[in-house]
């Protein structure tokens, strides 16, 4: 490739320092990602086994194992890069938000048809990505529209298939993690990563995108406007977990954040007091399917719980981003 | 043939009192929008060494523009979701009219005239459904005409083919709603095309990628004389995937996609800015922001043919010979077969797309 003369005369700053990155990747990697997802796949078996045990969906013992797996998936769901982004992943995991409603017509379709996908976990795992994960087996366990339809035994033989699913699915992501992670604290020219400088950026990526995810879908979606709040938009709002999910991704990305900026003591200090106004505004919100939204009081707790993030991402943006790396690209970073 | 310097010469020749603003020194050839030092969100008009004539405040930030056919008006649109456009007169800055957006509905930031000047078409999301729009506006009034279905969600750029009575659209699959900000909420089922209809909103023809590129967003548009239509592509799938952002297609054809060599195709981050034939129509490029790079192809083969690099790269469009691009970081230059140049470097940080005025009176 010819790169014309003038190129190098131009624009672009040479990296003026490399930093070593290895010590906070390799934290990072053993101690943030890894044990994550090994959390994951012990709690998707539990949900295997007690679906096997009891399948109705009222099962205590059953929604249980349901709330802690969906618990691990999200406390590990910021992570989508890599293995877990490999096929839509993460998206088989958790289909939301289903702003078409195909995870309800997936399933009714597989159940008004009696379908023989759940026989095998081969063939489940060839459905449409909205008919699998934790929200499809919500609708399973908790959605009254769903839990009567069919056959009772085609329905537990489907809640089997699912639990079953989402086991596989986290082995899956476990496994490759495993063999990916070296791409993370080795790059260079056999790694996606060329530097550590680029591997660092990927993970502040994943913090970054999961604190909009946050604010503006988990939050977001079911505030919509003053005139026209969307409490049923909530994220898995079936079964109470919408405020859940919050606090735990908060938690996780607090946790990845006191990693990002370990060389600068500073700016870990700016995050965590942020992160611990949001986590406490959260904990002091006892709104668990964010149905507050919907009353003028309710709301401004939810929005200040919303602002509280928004102060997060741009003291990360302002004070974290440029120790990374990362220039705030006037284009660069507009994303149209 | 009149042109747009004479014509609007003649403008001010026939004006009693001396025009204000910056018909008296010259008119412009490009038009784009940009953050000026003191904090303030302009549309700009520049001559073709990137000297800027006049600015028009915008009351937030600004993404394309288009310019009307024959009078010396342009139209800027704010950045989505946002749900104004400002119709400006180009010979004396002055807001015409304010486009707002209906109920329920955002403009995306693009739009286009109609070949004889009566209509303006612009791409909309229609977010309680889901669903592309294009409004359809009254180029004299500024009323609202009609609209039609994008035949896809995300509708982004949109251009008038050569002959004016079809449109090419390119619908980029990505679904978002005002109240999510701009998360992006149907990735594993986005499914982006360039659809091309006629003026009522019949469509005549639209182009899929295939399955394994289903999150390549198709975004920003370049139309040659002949026909020939240039996408640039938005990369939604795993980062450390590095698939082709540029394709061509021609009306009953298949759609051809081109990527540099590993190295320089690695570095962009699957990301393409904006995108445009060169004068002649022998070359295209695709600004690559997010990788500080401009990338050159033959419009023929599509054979790759040099990269520049360039700090935050975005805006570009045909000059009077190669291609003129933009930077975020205030630079305007002319790339040709021979040249590479920066011409100008005003305080201001240009924003992704640089528009060129073609009047054809």
């Amino acid at each position: 490739m010819r790169t014309l003369a003038l190129a190098t005369a131009l624009l672009v700053p040479l990296c003026a320092h490399a930093q070593d990155r290895t010590p906070i990747l390799m934290d990072v990697v053993e101690t943030h990602i890894l044990p994550r997802f090994t959390q994951l796949s012990g709690a998707t078996e539990t949900l295997v086994t007690a679906a096997q045990d009891d399948c109705t969906p009222e099962s205590e013992g059953l929604r249980t194992a349901y709330g802690t797996a969906f618990d691990r998936w999200i406390s590990a769901s910021h992570l989508r890069f890599g293995p877990t982004e490999t096929g839509d992943r993460a998206f088989a995991m958790a289909f939301w938000p289903d702003t078409k409603g195909f995870t309800p017509k997936t399933l009714s379709r597989l159940i008004t048809a009696e379908d023989a996908v759940v026989n095998t976990p081969e063939t489940y795992a060839e459905i449409s990505i909205a008919g699998r994960g934790f929200l499809a087996l919500e609708r399973m366990l908790y959605d009254p529209a769903m839990t009567q339809q069919g056959s009772a035994a085609y329905r537990c033989a489907l809640i089997r298939a699912i639990a079953t699913d989402i086991d596989r699915n986290a082995d899956a992501i476990t496994a490759d993690w495993q063999t990916y992670a070296p791409n993370l604290t080795q790059p260079g020219a056999d790694s996606p990563y060329r530097s550590g400088d680029e591997a660092m950026q990927q993970l502040y990526g994943a913090l970054i995108t999961g604190l909009e995810f946050t604010a503006d879908t988990r939050l977001g979606r079911p505030l919509g406007t003053f005139e026209r709040p969307r409490p049923n938009r909530a994220e898995a709002r079936r079964s109470e977990r919408s405020l859940r999910h919050v606090e735990l991704s908060l938690i996780a990305l607090r946790d990845l954040a006191a990693r990002l900026s370990f060389d600068h003591p500073q700016i870990a200090t700016d995050l965590d007091t942020a992160f611990a106004r949001a986590i406490d505004r959260a904990q002091a919100l006892d709104d668990p399917a964010l149905v507050g939204v919907a009353t003028p009081q309710g709301r401004i707790r939810v929005e200040a719980l919303q602002q509280s993030i928004n102060d997060i991402r741009a003291i990360a943006s302002a004070e974290l981003g440029p120790t990374l790396g990362i220039r705030a690209g006037f284009n660069a970073l507009d994303g149209d | 043939m009149t042109n747009r310097r004479t014509f609007l010469a003649g403008l001010a020749a026939a004006s009693l009192a001396p025009v204000p603003g910056w018909a008296s020194v010259g008119a412009p050839d490009f038009l784009a929008a940009a953050l000026f030092p003191d904090g303030s969100y302009r549309l700009a008009g520049l001559d073709a060494t990137g000297a800027i004539l006049f600015s028009v405040p915008l009351p937030a930030r600004g993404h394309a523009a288009a310019a009307h056919p024959h009078k010396a008006q342009a139209i800027a649109f704010a950045r989505r979701p946002g749900t104004f456009a400002l119709v400006i007169d180009c010979a004396t800055g002055a807001v015409l009219k304010h486009l707002q957006a209906p109920a329920g509905r955002h403009f995306y930031g693009h739009g286009t005239f109609s070949a004889d000047g009566t209509r303006f078409f612009t791409t909309e999301n229609d977010y309680e459904a889901a669903e592309g729009v294009i409004g359809v506006w009254d180029a004299a009034s500024y009323a609202r005409v009609s609209e039609f279905s994008s035949g896809g969600i995300g509708p982004h750029d949109i251009r008038l083919m050569p002959g004016g009575d079809m449109l090419v659209i390119a619908n980029g699959g990505i679904e978002t709603h005002p109240d999510s900000g701009r998360v992006k909420l149907n990735l594993p089922t986005m499914r982006p095309n360039l659809t091309y209809a006629d003026l009522s909103g019949s469509v005549v023809a639209q182009v899929e990628l295939r399955d394994a590129l289903h999150k390549n967003s198709i975004r920003h548009l370049a139309v040659r004389g002949d026909g020939l239509v240039g996408f640039a592509m938005q990369w939604q799938g795993d980062q450390t995937e590095h698939p082709p952002l540029l394709g061509l297609h021609r009306l009953g054809q298949k759609a051809r996609l081109f990527a540099a060599p590993a190295a320089a195709q690695n570095s962009v981050q699957g990301y393409a800015g904006s995108i445009a034939f060169s004068a002649d129509g022998n070359a295209i490029a695709i600004t690559c922001p997010r990788g500080n790079t401009l990338h050159r192809f033959s419009a023929h083969s599509g054979t790759f043919k040099d990269a520049l690099a360039l700090e935050d790269v975005c805006g570009l469009g045909a000059g009077t010979e190669g291609l003129i691009f933009t930077t975020g970081t205030g630079a305007f230059g002319v790339l040709t077969d021979t040249r590479a140049a920066i011409t100008a470097r005003p305080d201001c940080q240009w924003d992704n797309h640089l528009i060129p005025i073609h009047c054809a009176v």
